[in-house]
């Protein structure tokens, strides 16, 4: 007799791609091609879901490569966990690593882009952290706050502009992807909701740099002793309050054997 | 949410809402006596749980899932019983199921409802998995009889008698999905009829009518697919009344996932619905 837990784990490899083991084929009536009837739904499922999520990474490269890719993709990194909103955070460098999406050299970065969109849209209802709620925390301990960024929030260094291509693909704005200088270097960009409407922002370097130490729990301390005297750190820090950006914050000591 | 919101689920016809009428709904607000969702498309935040906000302040809402795995042997995933906690506490519900399938295995969630052996063990695993389920919602749910295109050689139980024994178990209550069993009695040649007449009354508390596509097998023969994307058939409306006249007035959803018709559709196959629930309440006062 196979365990339910066996019968599974064969059905789950004989879903995504594999062959049926022989044990599993043994047990399936009335024969093993009704199996594909399965097969085909999850596959279609999975392509879908992310169809909806990277609608201009689909457009540049075709329906029919997408399907292929997303398959591909599904087999590799499939979902997690039902909540398919959460799924799909390592297409954009799985398609930079496909040998056969190496023409468009700017795929993955619009990927990685439209995954960024994607949570921002569907991150938790979380409310912003109140910059009031601090005014408990006595001044002396400020430089051991520790911040939690709202969990709408990504940031993002890519070597193409691939928000203005995102653009211009889904308009289908042939002109404005004329003009996109794809050299132009790399682009620093800030995704995040605020008041309901997803909101992707470019920013400085140093603007960047500053917030990706910051969104990363690094106590103030440390974060202000790092950023460039050429920013201005504090009208930054109220920015990213005054902007809902940040969830929570907190005095976190270290544990004595770290220290 | 509002102070004041709809009561519970009534015993009338309701549709399943997907995105593309999020819009349509509020705007034409359809007669129907209460909605369906799919909660794993609300898990997050944003635009789209605010539209069920919005559904939720004018209609009934059910929450009906689709990905926790009542079947899968290694038990369920505690982030999806918490998320559905946490929808659940927002929108209040009126009444959650789920269905007697697996979509989970080796912590891979497998974009499918997937057959279940029908055996002691696997009804073991249901019933466990059941339990967990409404411990953690702190509630009574329903539980679907699922649609399939195939059999194992190891099944001993009947379906009809494994969603029975479920009931009885864990005093969930069933979900008589109409078209599920018009698919599975034609793929696997069982009556339908005994069927219904195999699950108790009393213990099913919803019923589900939907459409399925025919595929021929290339031998004479032709296998159901449960797409819900078309028309529900004239032989599942039969089995709607049957069951209607069985197990008395209940709520019962009008559900397309594909193909999806514009609003309208759906709310002409619930009026219908509704003549039939309204009938058979009659028929029960005579």
């Amino acid at each position: 007799m196979l365990a339910l837990r066996d019968l599974q784990g064969d059905f789950a490899e004989a879903l995504r791609g594999g062959r049926a083991s022989p044990r599993l084929a043994a047990l399936i009536t009335p024969d093993l091609a009704r199996l594909d009837v399965y097969r085909n739904t999850a596959r279609t499922v999975a392509i879908e879901a992310l169809r909806i999520g990277f609608p201009a990474t689909e457009a540049i490269v075709g329906e029919e490569f997408f399907a292929l890719a997303a398959a591909k993709f599904w087999r590799v990194h499939p979902p997690r966990e039902a909540w398919l909103g959460a799924w799909g955070d390592e297409l954009g460098n799985f398609l930079g690593r496909m040998h056969a999406a190496r023409a468009v050299a700017y795929l993955a970065d619009v990927a990685r882009f439209e995954r960024a969109l994607s949570r921002a849209a569907n991150a938790a209802d979380i409310p912003a952290l109140d910059a009031a709620s601090l005014a408990s925390v006595p001044p002396e301990q400020h430089p051991r706050l520790r911040f939690t960024p709202h969990p709408s929030v990504t940031l993002l260094r890519l070597r193409y502009p691939a928000d203005a291509i995102a653009d211009a693909v889904r308009a289908g704005d042939d002109a404005a992807m004329a003009a996109i200088d794809l050299g132009s270097g790399p682009v620093h960009l800030l995704v995040h909701r605020a008041g309901g409407e997803v909101v992707a922002e470019r920013i400085g370097a140093s603007a960047w740099r500053f917030l990706r130490v910051l969104f990363a729990g690094t106590p103030l301390g440390e974060v202000l002793a790092g950023a460039p005297a050429r920013l201005d750190a504090a009208s930054m820090l109220a920015a990213q309050f005054a902007r809902g950006r940040l969830a929570a914050a907190a005095v976190k000591e270290r544990a004595p054997c770290d220290a | 949410m509002a102070a004041v919101l709809p009561g519970p689920v009534p015993a009338a016809a309701g549709i399943g809402l997907r995105f593309p009428h999020h819009r349509a709904v509020l705007d034409e607000r359809p007669a129907v006596g209460w909605m369906e969702v799919h909660p794993e498309n609300y898990f997050g935040g944003g635009a789209a749980v605010a539209a069920l906000e919005a559904v939720r302040r004018d209609w009934p809402v059910t929450l009906h899932g689709v990905g926790l795995s009542l079947g899968s042997a290694e038990g369920l995933d505690a982030r999806h019983l918490a998320r559905l906690a946490a929808l659940a506490a927002r929108i209040e519900p009126g009444l959650i199921s789920e269905h007697v399938a697996w979509s989970v295995a080796g912590g891979n969630y497998l974009t499918d409802l997937l057959p279940l052996p029908m055996t002691e063990e696997a009804l073991d695993v249901v019933c466990r998995n059941v339990e967990t389920m409404q411990s953690a919602l702190g509630r009574q749910v329903l539980v679907e009889n699922p649609s399939s295109y195939l059999q194992f050689a190891h099944a001993t139980i009947p379906e009809w008698e494994f969603m029975a024994a479920v009931a009885a178990r864990t005093g969930c209550r069933v979900l008589c999905d109409v078209n599920n069993i018009a698919v599975s009695a034609h793929n696997h040649g069982f009556d339908a009829d005994a069927y219904l007449r195999a699950l108790p009354v009393g213990v099913v508390g919803e019923i589900h009518v939907a459409g399925h596509a025919v595929r021929p097998l290339g031998d004479g023969r032709t296998l159901r697919l449960d797409d819900h994307g078309s028309a529900v058939s004239a032989e599942v409306w039969g089995l709607l009344m049957t069951a209607l006249a069985r197990f008395g007035p209940v709520p019962v959803l009008v559900e397309w996932d594909t193909r999806i018709p514009p609003l309208g559709v759906l709310a002409a196959e619930a009026a219908r619905a509704q003549v039939l629930i309204e009938e058979a309440g009659h028929a029960r006062a005579a």
